[in-house]
């Protein structure tokens, strides 16, 4: 027959060990992944209304309300059950407006937030797109690093509309490609690219 | 472009809108910032390395963040001073 003192230490005991299985539970929940549970990650943009990160990866596009903390996968075409995405350029005054490239069906644009997405490659010889940068002064105007596939640097003067081939672009493997409000003094602003061989700057009054 | 590591990969690039002289490199061996257009770089936080990609907030271009190959957010609110990651 237990005594009255030990059923209250087993009591006792058992809630610990309950209570600690509880707590590894909820820790288990909220605990981060390794990493963000992204694949290769290639570029980040935060929307002209400083509320949405956008987050591009070999696994998709995804955005977030919360600074990083919490990402939903965000749907850029129902044909494509897989996209690379390699850059971000959000419209630096619209925070509707988004643009994204991709490694095998080149550019899309959002005009609602990220919600629903089209294509907007006429003109591009290639869809392998690198690099993609948005004017700050002049947002329709719009810079692409195309690769393999007649490769090189395509402009749009009507936000995605057409694109034309304007440069065979920097040495090296595009990373980054963006534009910059500085003055070139020849009546464009410059173009920064991040390559393999490091950051490149060019007018971009090709 | 002094202070940069030579002849390695440039993988995100970034810039302060309310002033573009402000921009910042993502690299493997971590995040470098300039504040004249590119001329002169300094390595920013130690604890920063294999970095794929940076993002300025338009509104508060103070606010930084940085993403690793592998997908961990950081993020400052200082400029790149200090840094805390978000997941």
């Amino acid at each position: 027959m237990p005594t009255l003192h030990h059923t209250l230490v087993t009591l006792l005991i058992t809630l610990a060990l309950l209570s600690g299985v509880h707590s590894r539970l909820l820790a288990g929940q909220a605990a981060p992944k390794a990493g963000g549970g992204f694949e290769h990650v290639h570029a980040l943009g935060m929307d002209a209304g400083g509320q949405t990160l956008y987050l591009g990866a070999h696994t998709g596009l995804f955005r977030s309300e919360d600074g990083g903390r919490s990402w939903q996968k965000a749907s850029l075409a129902s044909k494509h059950s897989h996209l690379d995405v390699m850059a971000i350029a959000p419209h630096p005054r619209d925070p509707r407006t988004i643009y994204v490239s991709t490694h095998e069906a080149g550019v899309f644009k959002s005009a609602d937030g990220g919600r629903t997405w089209r294509e907007v490659n006429t003109g591009l010889g290639g869809l392998d797109v690198h690099g993609l940068a948005i004017d700050p002064s002049a947002p329709d105007k719009l810079h692409v690093a195309v690769r393999e596939k007649a490769e090189g640097v395509y402009r749009t003067a009507d936000g995605g509309g057409k694109w034309v081939r304007v440069d065979d672009g920097p040495g090296g493997e595009v990373k980054v490609l963006t534009s910059v409000n500085i003055p070139t003094g020849m009546g464009g602003i410059f173009l920064y690219a991040g390559t393999a061989e490091g950051l490149q700057r060019n007018p971009d009054c090709f | 472009m002094g202070g940069l590591p030579a002849n390695r990969t440039a993988n995100g690039f970034a810039v302060d809108p309310e002033n573009p002289k402000v921009m910042y490199v993502a690299m493997r061996d971590g995040l470098f910032k300039s504040t004249d257009a590119g001329e002169a770089w300094k390595p920013l936080g130690k604890e920063l390395k294999n970095l794929a990609a940076v993002a300025v907030n338009p509104k508060r271009p103070g606010e930084v963040y940085v993403s690793t190959i592998d997908g961990i957010i950081l993020k400052s609110s200082d400029g790149g001073r200090t840094w805390n990651r978000q997941q």
